[in-house]
């Protein structure tokens, strides 16, 4: 479905993604790395935030890169940016008017009754939520554009556990949906619970692709790559 | 008590002028950061578009005179604002500085283009008979009624933009819009487009203050400088973006120039800007503004 094919950002002197090259298709995939390693910076870029200077983005065979953000998220992407991004001035319930479609698989009601709490919360603003709460309206805005490729930055970043076990159930019940996972995480257990497969991130590159469950058991592989065992993020 | 109460309606009917037009000006620059220095010559673009039409229409006595006056300027403007975002400022979003320039550019244009074909004559509309003559106002005796019907379109204009931005799908976007433009359009939503609609109706908005305002009193050359100014410290001190504050700042400046003129009338023109001197060194981001 997605295929990102030998792509570079460059931010004036700094290369940031130095030929990334990974296909999603209805398996979720997860992308695993350290801080710094342009992880963000490629989830925007497939989304069209950034400028891409070489390689290609496309979705169905269609090419995504060089299009504005809101004609990437016509085609079927949707973003569930890192550090949420809610808008402060619009209340839960004009966060999900703002992107609903009458008659998709994803509507309000449906958003409401797979997260009560946001049900509950319909008129607050979005700065008067927890951030548990402020991610499923992210989660949940992204959802409702009924997209074919959803894109997690980091969704369990700053989540109380209990929490993260709902994120997990959510995100698990997405490809039912026919929908696409591609998610971005520090949180080894939310990647490889998740999803399938998991791609590791170095130095702005794909360094490697295996099974989650392989990268689950090998702590070898997680020193290696993410630091997890020597203490470090 | 009298000359009191009369001043103070004095500065309600221009703040509602004042409040017509940088309600227009607070909305570009809340959504789209522009500092629009062409707002002044919307104002006085409007004012002559709806002059050129109100008068043929009114020397045959035509009840609907001014009427279609009004429409043929603020249409004129909302097209214009339209024109200029689409085929200027769009190509240099996020530029303010450029954005600024090309705009004080086209002010120079427009100002000369009408001197040039409307001569430096000033004109002034005749409102219709139902809102024409003088209404009896306690303590305050006649009073145009035309002034008055004034205070009611800024209030309307009010309550129709907080209706606009808070209850309708195009307001909950350019709310959206203010927060975070780059999420609003990864939601899906064509930001430019709906940029576009935001500059029309600002321009709209100083179009209508343009009728309005020379209705009141005759338009001349140099009104479109008075407005642009007088515009940037409303929403300087009221806070930019934010329409109660700029109707509070509209009130403000309204009040205190009518105040100056009447107290101490050679020094009047420095009370409104002691005002600015003062919200700025106080609370930078204007009396409602957001930080």
């Amino acid at each position: 479905m997605l295929e990102v094919r030998d792509l570079h950002v460059r931010f004036s002197q700094a290369h940031i993604l130095q030929g990334v090259s990974l296909s999603v298709g209805m398996r979720p995939l997860a992308i695993l790395g350290r801080n710094g390693m342009g992880k963000t910076t490629l989830c925007q870029a497939i989304m069209g935030l950034v400028a891409t200077s070489e390689g290609a983005i496309t979705l169905g065979g269609e090419r995504l890169n060089g299009l504005p953000p809101y004609r990437i998220a016509r085609r079927g992407i949707a973003l569930v940016p890192q550090g949420r991004r809610t808008f402060p001035s619009l209340s839960v319930d004009e966060h999900l008017r703002l992107v609903a479609v009458r008659g998709a698989r994803w509507t309000v009601e449906r958003v409401y009754q797979t997260f009560p709490r946001l049900a509950e919360r319909r008129g607050n603003g979005g700065t008067e939520l927890s951030g548990g709460e402020q991610q499923m309206l992210a989660i949940a805005r992204a959802l409702l554009m009924n997209p074919k490729l959803v894109i997690m930055d980091e969704p369990s970043e700053g989540l109380a556990p209990v929490i993260v076990d709902h994120l997990i159930e959510v995100l698990r019940a997405l490809p039912a949906d026919g929908m696409g996972v591609l998610l971005v995480e520090q949180n080894l257990r939310v990647a490889t619970e998740v999803a399938e497969e998991v791609a590791l991130m170095v130095t702005g590159r794909i360094a490697a692709t295996m099974p989650a469950a392989r990268l689950a058991e090998d702590q070898g592989l997680q020193r290696r790559y993410l630091g997890v065992a020597a203490g470090g993020h | 008590m009298d000359l009191a109460a009369t001043i103070v309606l004095n500065g309600l009917t221009l703040a509602a002028l004042y409040f017509i037009v940088a309600s227009g000006f607070s909305l570009i620059f809340g959504l789209m950061r522009v500092v629009n220095m062409a707002h002044g010559a919307m104002y006085l673009l409007a004012g002559y578009v709806g002059y050129s039409v109100f008068e043929p229409l009114y020397d045959s006595d035509v009840w609907y005179a001014w009427y279609a006056g009004l429409a043929a300027g603020v249409a004129f403007a909302a097209v214009f604002g339209a024109a200029v975002q689409l085929a200027l400022l769009g190509w240099m979003q996020g530029q303010e500085l450029r954005q600024a320039l090309v705009t004080i550019g086209l002010s120079i244009i427009v100002a000369d283009q009408l001197l040039a074909s409307y001569g430096g004559t000033p004109r002034q509309f005749f409102a219709p008979d139902a809102i024409f003559g003088s209404t009896q106002v306690p303590w305050v005796g006649g009073y145009p009624t035309f002034r008055l019907v004034q205070i009611g379109i800024a209030l309307a204009v009010g309550v129709g933009l907080w209706l606009l931005l808070n209850r309708t799908k195009l307001g909950m976007m350019i709310r959206a819009g203010v927060d975070d433009r780059q999420m609003l359009g990864a939601c899906g939503v064509n930001v430019p487009l709906v940029g576009v609609a935001v500059f029309a109706l600002g321009a709209a908005l100083a179009g209508l203050g343009g009728i309005i305002g020379a209705t009141a009193q005759p338009l001349a050359m140099g009104a479109d400088g008075r407005f642009l100014l007088i515009s940037l410290v409303v929403v300087i001190v009221g806070g930019m973006g934010s329409i109660i504050g700029t109707a509070l700042g509209a009130v403000l400046i309204g009040l205190a120039e009518q105040i100056g003129q009447a107290m101490f009338p050679t020094y009047s023109v420095i009370l409104t800007f002691v005002i600015m001197v003062a919200v700025l060194a106080l609370r930078p981001q204007g009396i409602l503004g957001r930080a």
